[in-house]
């Protein structure tokens, strides 16, 4: 039967509420159901103390998860846009991810902090950001961006799991997308990224929306007789150079597609780590498809002509080839 | 894959049934001792991060709680052993009172391996979370809604501990102060917010921060309960620190206790302390806390022979602490990538 | 907005034809003047073709391995100014004939001051490539590349491995009669100069023999005082600079002959200072390159010029202007070469002097019989520009400075 990531998404938390006392869901309209519905029905469930709304006070209600994860609470807090995780920063860059460490492993902060990502027609700059950048520069950090239903349900159960602060990132175009879970599924692990379509010519390293668009440039580039290797990283930190190693040195070319601003984002990291690492594989240059230096306007037209899609893909994988 | 670990590590002790907490009484004698001892040993710890950071030993920024010893003492002897404290950059004189040992702490202060942190926190960033000490921020304002997460946490659990968060008055410019007393107060959690008005934030003085000269003013919105006491009059916190806690454990809801009281040394060692007039600092030493208490105590029949003997004890307790912290190991480079993660994988140099 | 049409310029003495290896420019792309469009083989070397005005290149007339003459228009480049409109209109593709004319154009190669540094020696090549190139033996200097800007690709590597492994060879037609082989432009090149040099060059021979003693003591000694892995000296380097500074005794020497000597516009041209060639054989040919101010080089730095150089031509990376500008070569057939031979001139030279193989031979020195290493040296010179006298004492000072004492050894 088939879910739509928002389904598998409450399905996930739902079993997780009832699986460990201990998990707790907190955020701006998340006992109403969310901004996204994801949590619909889970507070009439599960009790207003287990799904509890909070006020529009982004830093606070971190806060507020962070120190009830240090004293026993595994919360999962919802951030409603990652536009608005710049409220949060302080608790989540300089309290939460910082604590094991500060405290010489004293203390953990077992949290997840539940987000949505990306652009999808008309939300404009500050509704349509990519920042995942920005939160796999901090240790102490984990950051996963799931790129299917399927995907998302081991790995939001996972995360929930783990035991360190995880900001798990949603992305806003995948909300209806629809897939069926295999029953008992085992859970992904998290920091192992997985092989999303076998190729010979070129490994293609994505994660999140975008690897929608990387099987839909593969598809267009196996017409031409190109075969394509797509990389879905699932984790972005830590990184799993051992797939990417492996990939690489099979076919000899990268190339990593992201939302994000190119300038600064992951795909910079993961193409220092392989020229660095992966030197004597490489035929080509790595590149990056990833979006312009602009924020995202809101006229549609605008907004497509500047977000990467899977003619960037081709068309970048061409000039690679040539 | 990692194990589905359901709680910390380490855990402070969270007891389910009703926590031993003194009752909102006048203290015993030997309560009152204990405290003046107690006052001694801060007094005697602030003094030595002040020699041995002039003498070079002391990495970084320690900021010293010298002359604010009263509200430390006074509220953290109203909290039990598994109450959660949360304090700022200037917390020496809170984790001593929470009852953290004084080897361990001051070996923190110095960046060493024996240190509550290993080293890995310093004078601003003390966890101790053995005793219930569950950080401190060098952030201003940076823990408050941590406080507030950690009582919703004893709430959620069934418990009956309470959380206290210090903090300085400066703290109530930052928006995170807001957002938290409001949810706290929504939410009515079982939380102490102790300001220590020392009218000096950084280097200017309250007026210049704020038009609101109490900070128990910024209660009355939300409706919260909130007083304002002579932070320097050991006695005097204690009574209201009690109080607030029994209604804490009560369910009343979250306390705002603000305590009026004076730096007697800079905001950090180091700080020439240009900012104050010489008779603004005698004034200052009228109100010392320790002469307050001893003054008290003499008056009402406590032999100053006793009094001496348990002062020349704490001091005592405290330099030879000091003594073996500073013959202690310093920490071992080749350990910097361990804790960033649970798993051990994780902690590579990459990431 | 003008159209100029790019051309084939003549590089060198001898050039008359080209063969595309590849466009270093695609149509649409901004160049500037000096910058490279085109990389053309020449029969010695590969030479790059640069742009003459800054501009758009609209259309390229040449396609890859096809030949073009000198004077050929390869391009059209459309600059922004208003210039004098090109006689031929564009853009039809035209090969203006220039049979027998001799046109001097400036070379293009590092013509224009803001030309970038043109004529890069270096090898572009993947990582992957080199690493599959070293791991099976394949030598990537004599490789094409198929990637950007000429890069050596894994695809380059594998390919050459294949032919490498195929069977070598092709076997005789079974038709009657000889096989025609096709010359390789440096073999053609070889004849045209060769024929040139026996039509229009009076050429006699001088010779000595030449005591290899102080030379080959001189050497152990610099040898032994330096570290174990620096610059070996070769006996060539002592004969350039024997010879270099012989040239410097007698400047007459060092001259070569220009126009009909049947008219009065003949001239001698003395040069400007020691620029001699060293005859470098190669597998299917030879090649000539020239160290100039040979005088001015001590024994370690001529060492260390004359193996980059001999490397350089072997991996075919010689630039034009190190073929030129000589007045002497040196012909070193090497210890299986022969006895004594006789070197042809290589125009416009007037001089080569060929060096026959190390022997030990029995000689009388002051009336005893001794064992000495010797060799015959052979002086061909061209007789319009130094008759027997001027060249068997200018032999002879070379032999002095072979058997003496006085080298500059920095």
């Amino acid at each position: 039967m088939s879910e739509t990531f928002i389904e598998i998404l409450r399905r996930a938390l739902d079993e997780e509420l009832a699986r460990d006392p201990a998990v707790h869901l907190l955020g701006e309209d998340v006992a109403a159901g969310g901004a996204f519905g994801v949590t619909r029905g889970l507070a009439q469930k599960h009790g207003a103390q287990r799904v509890r709304n909070t006020p529009i006070s982004e830093a606070a209600i971190a806060g507020l998860a962070t120190g009830a994860a240090l004293c026993g609470l595994r919360p999962v807090l919802e951030i409603m846009f990652i536009d608005f995780a710049t409220l949060a920063l302080d608790t989540l860059v300089n309290q939460a991810a910082k604590y094991r460490y500060m405290s010489g492993g004293q203390l953990a902060v077992p949290m997840v902090v539940r987000t949505q990502a990306g652009a999808a027609g008309g939300a404009a700059a500050q509704h349509s950001q990519s920042l995942e950048a920005w939160f796999v520069h901090v240790p102490g950090l984990i950051v996963i961006a799931p790129s299917s239903p399927a995907e998302a349900y081991g790995l939001l159960k996972s995360a929930i799991r783990l035991g360190d602060p995880v900001l798990f990132i949603e992305h806003k175009r995948l909300y209806t997308m629809k897939e069926a879970i295999a029953e008992n599924a085992e859970l992904p692990a998290i920091g192992k990224a997985r092989i999303a379509r076998t190729g010979e010519d070129v490994t293609l390293i994505a994660y999140s929306a975008m690897v929608t668009s990387a099987h839909e440039a593969a598809e267009q580039l196996a017409a031409e007789g190109v075969s394509v290797e797509i990389i879905d990283l699932r984790t972005l930190m830590p990184l799993d150079m051992n797939t990417i190693a492996a990939s690489v040195s099979k076919t000899h070319r990268a190339i990593i597609a992201h939302e994000a601003v190119q300038n600064g984002g992951l795909g910079a990291e993961i193409a220092a780590r392989i020229g660095d690492k992966l030197f004597d594989e490489l035929d080509a240059p790595v590149l990056r498809v990833a979006c312009p230096f602009a924020p995202i306007p809101f006229a549609l037209e605008l907004e497509r002509a500047l977000l990467p899609g899977a003619g960037n893909i081709v068309r970048a994988i061409r000039a690679q080839l040539h | 894959m990692f194990s589905a670990s359901h709680s910390n590590a380490v855990t402070p002790n969270i007891a389910t049934q009703e926590a031993s907490s003194r009752a909102p009484n006048a203290p015993s004698p030997e309560d009152l001792l204990r405290m003046f001892g107690t006052l001694w040993q801060i007094r005697t710890f602030e003094n030595e991060v002040q020699r041995l950071a002039a003498a070079g030993e002391v990495p970084g920024f320690p900021h010293l709680s010298t002359g604010q010893e009263a509200v430390a003492v006074g509220v953290c002897s109203q909290l039990a052993h598994e109450d959660l404290l949360f304090t700022s950059h200037r917390g020496h004189g809170h984790v001593l009172a929470k009852g953290s040992d004084i080897e361990s702490t001051f070996a923190e202060v110095l960046g060493r391996e024996s240190g509550l942190c290993r080293g890995r926190g310093g004078s601003m960033h003390l966890v101790d979370a053995a005793h219930g000490v569950m950080g401190a921020t060098g952030v201003v304002a940076g823990n408050l809604s941590l406080a507030a997460g950690a009582a919703w946490a004893a709430q959620a659990l069934g418990s009956k501990n309470v959380s206290v968060v210090f903090f300085g008055d400066g703290a109530t410019g930052a928006g995170a102060f807001h957002e938290t007393i409001n949810l706290a107060v929504l939410w009515k959690l079982p939380i102490l917010f102790v300001c220590e008005n020392n009218g000096y934030a950084e280097f200017t003085s309250r007026e210049e921060h704020s038009t609101v000269k109490f900070v128990r003013r910024f209660a009355e919105p939300y409706e919260m309960a909130a007083s304002t006491i002579d932070g320097n009059d050991l006695l005097a916190v204690y009574a209201e620190a009690g109080k607030a806690i029994a209604g804490l454990r009560h369910g009343d809801g979250p306390y705002l206790l603000e305590c009026m009281t004076y730096r007697l040394a800079g905001h950090f060692v180091g700080d020439a302390q240009r900012y104050r007039s010489k008779e603004e600092l005698a004034a200052i030493r009228e109100k010392d806390p320790i002469e307050r208490l001893k003054r008290h105590l003499l008056q009402s029949g406590v032999p100053e022979s006793d009094l001496d003997a348990t002062g020349e004890r704490a001091r005592r307790a405290v330099l030879d602490a000091v003594e073996r912290a500073r013959a202690s190991r310093h920490p071992d480079p080749a350990g910097v990538m361990e804790d960033v993660y649970a798993a051990p994988w994780l902690n590579a140099i990459d990431g | 907005m003008a159209l100029v049409a790019q051309e084939i310029p003549k590089v060198g003495l001898v050039m008359e034809n080209g063969r595309l290896v590849r466009w270093l420019k695609n149509v649409g792309d901004p160049v500037r003047q000096g910058e490279p469009l085109l990389e053309l083989e020449t029969e010695k070397t590969v030479i790059e073709i640069a742009a003459t005005v800054t501009g758009t290149l609209v259309q390229a007339l040449l396609e890859v391995d096809q030949e073009a003459r000198v004077g050929d228009q390869v391009a059209w480049v459309e600059t922004g100014e208003m210039l004098i409109p090109p006689a031929a209109t564009p853009p039809i593709a035209s090969r203006t004939k220039t049979d027998g004319e001799q046109r001097i154009t400036p070379p293009a190669v590092g013509s224009s001051p803001d030309a970038e540094p043109s004529s890069d020696t270096r090898i572009r090549s993947s990582p992957v490539a080199r690493r599959f190139s070293a791991q099976h033996g394949v030598d990537l200097s004599s490789l094409v590349g198929t990637g950007p800007r000429g890069r050596v690709q894994l695809d380059d590597v594998r390919r050459a491995v294949e032919a490498q492994s195929a069977k070598p060879g092709r076997a005789f037609s079974a038709a009657a009669g000889p096989v025609a082989q096709e010359l390789s432009s440096m073999r053609r090149a070889v004849a045209r100069a060769m024929t040139l040099s026996n039509a229009t060059v009076p050429q006699f021979m001088v010779a000595r023999a030449v005591d290899w003693t102080s030379v080959q003591a001189l050497r152990s000694e610099i040898h032994a005082s330096r570290p174990a892995d620096s610059q070996r000296l070769s006996v060539n380097d002592f004969l350039l600079q024997a010879v270099a500074l012989a040239l410097v005794d007698f400047p007459a020497m060092n001259a070569t002959f220009s126009g009909d000597p049947a008219t009065p516009e003949a001239r001698i041209l003395r040069a400007s200072g020691a620029h001699i060639g060293l005859v470098v054989a190669l597998e299917h040919g030879l090649l000539v390159p020239v160290i100039h101010d040979v005088d001015k080089l001590g024994l370690l730095e001529l060492a260390r010029r004359r193996s980059d150089c001999v490397l350089r031509a072997a991996t075919g990376r010689l630039k034009q202007e190190e073929l030129e500008g000589g007045t002497f070569s040196i012909s070193n057939l090497g210890p299986r070469g022969p006895d004594r031979f006789t070197a042809m001139i290589n125009p416009p030279q007037s001089a080569i002097l060929a060096v026959g193989r190390q022997r030990d031979c029995v000689v009388a020195i002051n009336g005893i019989i001794q064992m000495r290493p010797m060799s015959d040296l052979s002086l061909t010179v061209d007789h319009r520009v130094a008759d027997g006298q001027l060249a068997s004492d200018f032999l002879a000072k070379i032999v002095e400075i072979l058997e003496g004492t006085t080298w500059h050894t920095a």
